[in-house]
């Protein structure tokens, strides 16, 4: 080889959401016990079926012990060295954002998340979650002429207490996991969706969570609900600084499809994943269902992943109601020591249920990006249709691309078919794109994102351009 | 609510360590018989026994295991397998002309009075000891259960040595007949630069009884081994067999399996290319149906580069029968130009049954060709209506798409397979009422 | 058109060049000047196709010795991506398939990046698809091939438009079409080879590397070069493919062995 590109290593881009923001913030002290649980509870001035919520979570995640399966190597996780809740100092309640610390406003601002009225993205509702709070949400009233809810779950809890004991904890039980567990016990802040019977979402919903303290684990809860022939298109977006120590965010992400709704859930993860050392970056461990429980129900998952130094979720849909349908779209970009270890769970419980599964794997440096995944189709789940399609690409020859899937069917009158593949970028690709007058890193990264493209296109129209940057700025430096 | 959690089965209990026990005790090392070849194991064999008291049988938790029931094992008695009086060709299967078949029970020696063939012998017994082993540490299989339960057992190795080519088919056939209890076999084939041998081992079994089969096979640059297993039992019995085979560069391994009828099967074939630069080809077919669980885990392992596979699995399961394939393909970064593929396809007759299908692909090289695909439907509607709508019964027509789905695999076995009927032998119970 | 005082636009001194250990070139030498049309012809592995590739800047080929010049400056100095924004253009004998990248998308982003390097602006998308769509007439292209991913599932006549599309898009001031007849028929030979003809202008130069005379009968060249054992052996006029038509390649072998008594002086074979 001579003058150009062979796919190697090269300086790498740093992180650009690093920043730390200086505010004063109110922390308790740090550890775990059962007086956390209960002051956690008590700042957020929960009911009492909230705390004993908690507290089952609690009573339950002390027995369980943390998974090893997915064999992901990090050092020991010392859960009395975090912090349960960390929550910038400023009036509790911002009836306008006027009364919002000008700092915050500014952090997201730096973000590309402008809050401002002036400012703000003009068809995106944003709920904006600085560590254990949720500091503002736009277009909150012009949402409810709708009737669509959309708010922190903390707020929710005081306003819609119903609607949280009704659905909350019923998609992921509080023993699910030993960090469903975790988070059921101790969970802070995140975001509520509601939409009624028969409404279709004026705009995208938006979340964007940001941990801005070095000691501080992160555990945020979701919960949206569309009842019968509802639908709504929500995206969720993460950052977090640079600390040469590893947090934890281990969040709990719940979706409820009734009769005829349709739930879309996006995200583009972008925590901080280290440096090329692998120092530092978040422990991203996070379970995410969607239960199809209404007939004709519709839950799609799509998610960029490049962040975090590790990764482990698997967002899921059972599949309940009959006809129901489950979509994942993925695409995990894994660079340096990142690990992403990431899938989906079809569980085909009613007839003529139907998933899609597309997972786009790249691996750069001395990466490791699993797929791992499941799909079951029980007995009753006549006519059910199952199709996978996971893909892999490799950008040099020191990454790890793995792909584990499960297949599962116990029903004869249904169909599973699942297509693996691994590729590289070719030379020859490389050289004729180059021979374009194309450059070298863009011609990658545009090979990239045509691998990427079938996940891309679900992304709602406003990110969609935004992951393919994304993708683009982690591959920087990939390749030389 | 649906549990989530890929949970582990319950571990089996204390039935299951006092089977384990006594099947030790019954097969507790004596004086060997004389002329049976000693060769490294008496050491081996008590650390296996030692390592099988502690571990007991593999627990449904480990992840090798999650999806495969032991029940129909520890129904088999503790004992060993009686061994007939004579051996012979029995009328109903005589040996395919020109082929030579040996009988293999664990305890007489197959090769005894046995005119062998130009190119095929036993190994010396000092070679035995030496190389007895090896092909599982570079397997890295040393550990697994049905390795360690063999070498626990077995009194005895058949030891081969293949030179050149070996013009006669060889067959080595077990028959369990009606007997009851446990018998371990275990083959050490050895097969020199430039060798070649087409090779079909067969096991049958009627009664209620366990066969342990523990194969090591080595080749070396340019070796060629065309090896088939051909597997039928009944319900109460049950095969246990772990193939392992090192290739060398140049080296084409062509492995067709083909197993039916019994409560339990577990093959386990390993594959390691040492130095890449070897072709496999591997082809699988197993029929479960009843309560019967067949299970298929294999391993194949690139350690170099350009080396070549082509893995196709099938499975019928009818009845409550359950079907597991568990197939992992690793292509480390020495493995450049590596081209692998690998098929499970799978038929769900009946809405009792069960399939579980689980590739595992694990890559670190680049510049590879790899693909995996997997299906579980039933036969296909389309074309059970177009035969339908030529005039044939629907029984009929399921028939002939089965027969197909499974000639696909069995006409890759070697040829003297041809006079044990595998299609029948297999299918003859496993079709759509 | 032959114009001596045309100003040179590609230079080609002694060039020297291997693959791995293995020469290829022994010593080139071309010339070409605005307006004209060079067609390069030898047998297979006579080192065409690697010329080709070298001055596109194929990272396979390492040169050893020698020169080429575009334009007065060394080309071997720039990378593929900025030879070709300057102006130098392969047509590939094989185009490379890119499942998943747009052929729309790529054929903007290729245009804008020569665009800018001419100084020009960059062409928005609807500016673009104008400009694509008048392009297309040129090799009579279908425009659902935009839609497709690059080169995917295209036949080999559609893959040889698609490489004259981006010709006629990229403007180049050298274009060099590597076997750009093989594996067409006769319509699409005559469709690529109009437009290949509609776009040489007095400004650019053409270099075709083909085998066949057949391509030569669409487009006229003004020199044609007889490539062998890594060295042109002759040139002359359009009358020199006839003749190789007629003749075969082999008196092309005698003249080599006479060139490989004549080492030291390899060029004299060059009509001067």
């Amino acid at each position: 080889m001579t003058s150009t590109a062979s796919v190697g290593d090269l300086v790498s881009q740093p992180y650009r959401y690093g920043f730390v923001t200086d505010i004063e913030t109110e922390k308790i002290a740090k550890g775990l016990n059962e007086d956390v649980v209960r002051l956690i509870s008590a700042k957020k001035h929960e009911p009492l079926f909230l705390l004993n919520f908690r507290l089952r979570a609690y009573a339950q995640w002390l027995q369980m012990e943390e998974p090893d399966w997915a064999s992901l190597g990090h050092g020991p996780i010392d859960y009395q060295e975090m912090i349960y809740y960390a929550a910038p100092k400023q009036q509790a309640k911002k009836a306008s954002l006027d009364e919002v610390d000008p700092k915050l406003l500014e952090t997201f601002d730096k973000l590309g998340i402008p809050l401002s009225e002036q400012k703000r993205l003009s068809n995106v509702a944003v709920d904006a979650v600085f560590d254990s709070v949720s500091i503002a949400t736009t277009y909150r009233e012009k949402l409810a002429e709708h009737g669509v809810i959309f708010c922190s779950i903390s707020e929710a809890v005081k306003d819609h207490p119903d609607l949280i004991e009704r659905y909350m904890g019923t998609v992921v039980p509080i023993n699910d996991n030993f960090f469903a567990a975790l988070n059921s016990a101790v969970f802070s802040d995140g975001s509520f969706v509601f939409i009624p019977k028969g409404v279709s979402c004026p705009m995208e919903l938006s979340t964007y969570f940001r941990i801005n303290s070095g000691d501080t684990g992160q555990f945020e809860r979701t919960l949206i609900v569309a009842e019968e022939a509802a639908s709504v298109s929500y995206l969720e977006g993460c950052t977090a600084p640079m600390f040469d120590t590893n947090q934890l965010h281990a969040a709990v992400v719940e979706l409820v499809a009734l009769d005829d709704a349709n739930i879309k859930y996006s995200t583009v993860q972008n925590w901080y994943a280290g440096d090329a050392k692998g120092v530092g970056g978040i422990y991203n461990f996070v379970t995410k269902r969607g239960h199809c429980r209404g007939a004709r129900s519709h839950i799609s998952w799509t998610q960029v992943e490049t962040g975090s130094a590790i990764t482990w979720k698997y967002p899921s849909c059972v599949l309940q109601g009959e006809d129901s349908s489950g979509e994942f779209y993925s695409v995990a970009l894994t660079n340096n020591l990142q690990q992403a270890d990431t899938g989906t769970k079809m569980i085909h419980v009613g007839p003529g249920t139907r998933s899609t599964i597309i997972s786009k794997g790249i691996s750069a440096g001395r990466s490791s990006n699993s797929y791992r995944g499941l799909v079951q189709i029980g007995a009753k789940a006549v006519g059910a249709r199952n199709y996978s399609q996971c893909d892999s690409m490799l950008i040099g020859d020191t990454a790890a691309a793995n792909t584990f899937p499960y297949l599962r069917s116990q029903q004869p009158d249904a169909s599973i078919e699942h297509e693996a593949s691994t590729c590289r970028i070719s030379e020859d690709q490389l050289f004729y794109l180059q021979s374009r007058g194309i450059g070298l890193e863009e011609s990658v990264s545009m090979m990239v994102s045509g691998f990427c493209r079938d996940v891309f296109n679900q992304l709602p129209m406003e990110f969609a351009a935004e992951a393919d940057k994304l993708l683009a700025l982690k591959l920087e430096g990939s390749v030389g | 609510m649906v549990s989530l959690a890929m949970s582990p089965v319950t571990a089996p209990g204390s039935a299951s360590t006092a089977w384990l026990e006594s099947v030790l005790k019954a097969f507790e090392p004596s004086l060997p018989a004389p002329g049976a070849s000693l060769g490294g194991l008496p050491r081996r064999r008590s650390a296996a026994r030692d390592e099988l008291r502690r571990t007991g049988l593999p627990p449904t938790r480990q992840e090798a295991w999650r999806f495969t029931s032991l029940a129909p094992l520890i129904a088999v008695p503790p004992q060993v397998l009686p061994v007939p009086e004579l051996l012979g060709p029995k009328p109903d299967h005589p040996p395919a002309s020109g082929a030579l078949r040996l009988y293999w029970d664990g305890d007489r020696d197959p090769l005894a009075g046995m005119d062998l063939p130009e190119g095929l012998s036993r190994l010396e017994t000092g070679l035995q000891d030496s190389l007895l082993g090896t092909v599982l540490e570079v397997a890295g299989t040393t550990g697994s259960w049905l390795v360690r339960f063999n070498t626990a057992l077995a009194g005895q190795v058949l030891a081969l040595r293949v030179r050149g080519n070996v013009a006669v088919p060889l067959e080595l056939v077990s028959d369990c007949g009606q007997g009851s209890g446990v018998r371990p076999l275990r083959l050490l084939l050895v097969m020199e630069e430039d060798a070649s041998l087409d090779l079909l081992e067969v096991h049958r079994a009627a009664g209620t009884s366990l066969t342990s089969v523990l194969v090591e096979a080595q080749l070396a640059p340019r070796a060629r081994l065309r090896y088939g297993v051909l597997a039928q039992g009944t319900e109460s019995s049950c095969l246990l067999a772990h193939l392992a085979v090192s290739q060398a560069p140049a080296s084409e391994l062509d492995l067709t399996t083909a197993a039916g009828g019994w409560g339990l099967v577990r093959l386990e074939p390993a594959i390691i290319q040492v130095q890449g630069s070897a072709a496999t080809r591997l082809r699988g077919l197993q029929v479960s149906r009843d309560r019967q669980i067949a299970d298929l885990h294999s391993l194949v392992r690139f350690e170099g580069p350009n080396g070549q596979l082509d893995q196709l699995q099938k499975a019928v399961v009818d009845d409550a029968g359950r079907s597991v394939f568990h197939g992992a393909v690793q292509v480390p970064q020495a493995a450049q130009r590596t081209s692998a593929s690998q098929l499970s396809r799978n038929l769900l007759l009946s809405d009792r049954a069960r399939v579980d299908a689980i590739p595992q692909l694990e890559i670190v090289a680049d510049d590879v060709r790899c693909t995996h695909g997997a299906t579980v439907t039933r036969l296909q509607q389309e074309e059970l209506f177009y035969l339908r709508s030529r005039g044939l019964g629907a029984d009929q027509a399921a028939r002939l798409l089965l027969d197909g789905f499974c000639d696909e695999i069995l006409a890759s076995l070697p040829k003297s397979a041809s006079r044990w009927e595998p299609a029948n032998a297999l299918l003859r119970q496993a079709l759509p009422r | 058109m032959i114009r001596p005082d045309a100003p040179v636009l590609l230079e080609i001194r002694n060039l020297h060049a291997t693959v791995g250990d293995q020469p290829i070139l022994k010593g080139v030498d071309l010339t070409l000047r605005a307006g004209e049309i060079h067609a390069v012809m030898g047998r297979n592995g006579s080192g065409k196709s690697t010329l080709s590739k070298l001055l596109a800047g194929h990272p396979a080929y390492t040169v050893t010795a020698g020169t080429v010049r575009y334009r007065g400056d060394d080309l071997l100095a720039l990378a593929p991506e900025e030879r070709a924004r300057a102006g130098v253009f392969l047509g590939f004998q094989y185009p490379v398939e890119i499942p998943g990248v747009s052929n729309l998308e790529f054929l903007r982003v290729a245009t804008n990046a020569r665009r800018l390097a001419q100084g020009g602006e960059e062409l928005d998308t609807f500016a673009f698809e104008d400009l694509v769509c008048e392009r297309l007439k040129v090799v009579q292209m279908d425009p659902a091939f935009l839609e497709r991913s690059v080169n995917e599932g295209f036949s080999g006549g559609e893959k040889k438009r698609n490489e004259i599309l981006q010709m006629a898009l990229l403007d180049p001031l050298v274009a060099i079409l590597d076997e750009t007849d093989s594996g067409l028929d006769i319509d699409a030979l005559r469709i690529v080879s109009a437009g290949v003809n509609q776009l040489a202008t007095p400004d650019n130069c053409i270099l075709l590397i083909t085998h066949y005379q057949r391509l030569l009968d669409e487009i006229t060249p003004d020199f044609v070069h007889v490539m062998a054992a890594g060295r042109i052996l002759r040139t002359a006029g359009k009358e020199l493919a006839l003749e190789l038509e007629r003749r075969g390649y082999d008196w092309v072998d005698e003249g080599l062995a006479s060139s490989d008594h004549a080492e030291a002086d390899a060029t004299a074979l060059e009509v001067a």
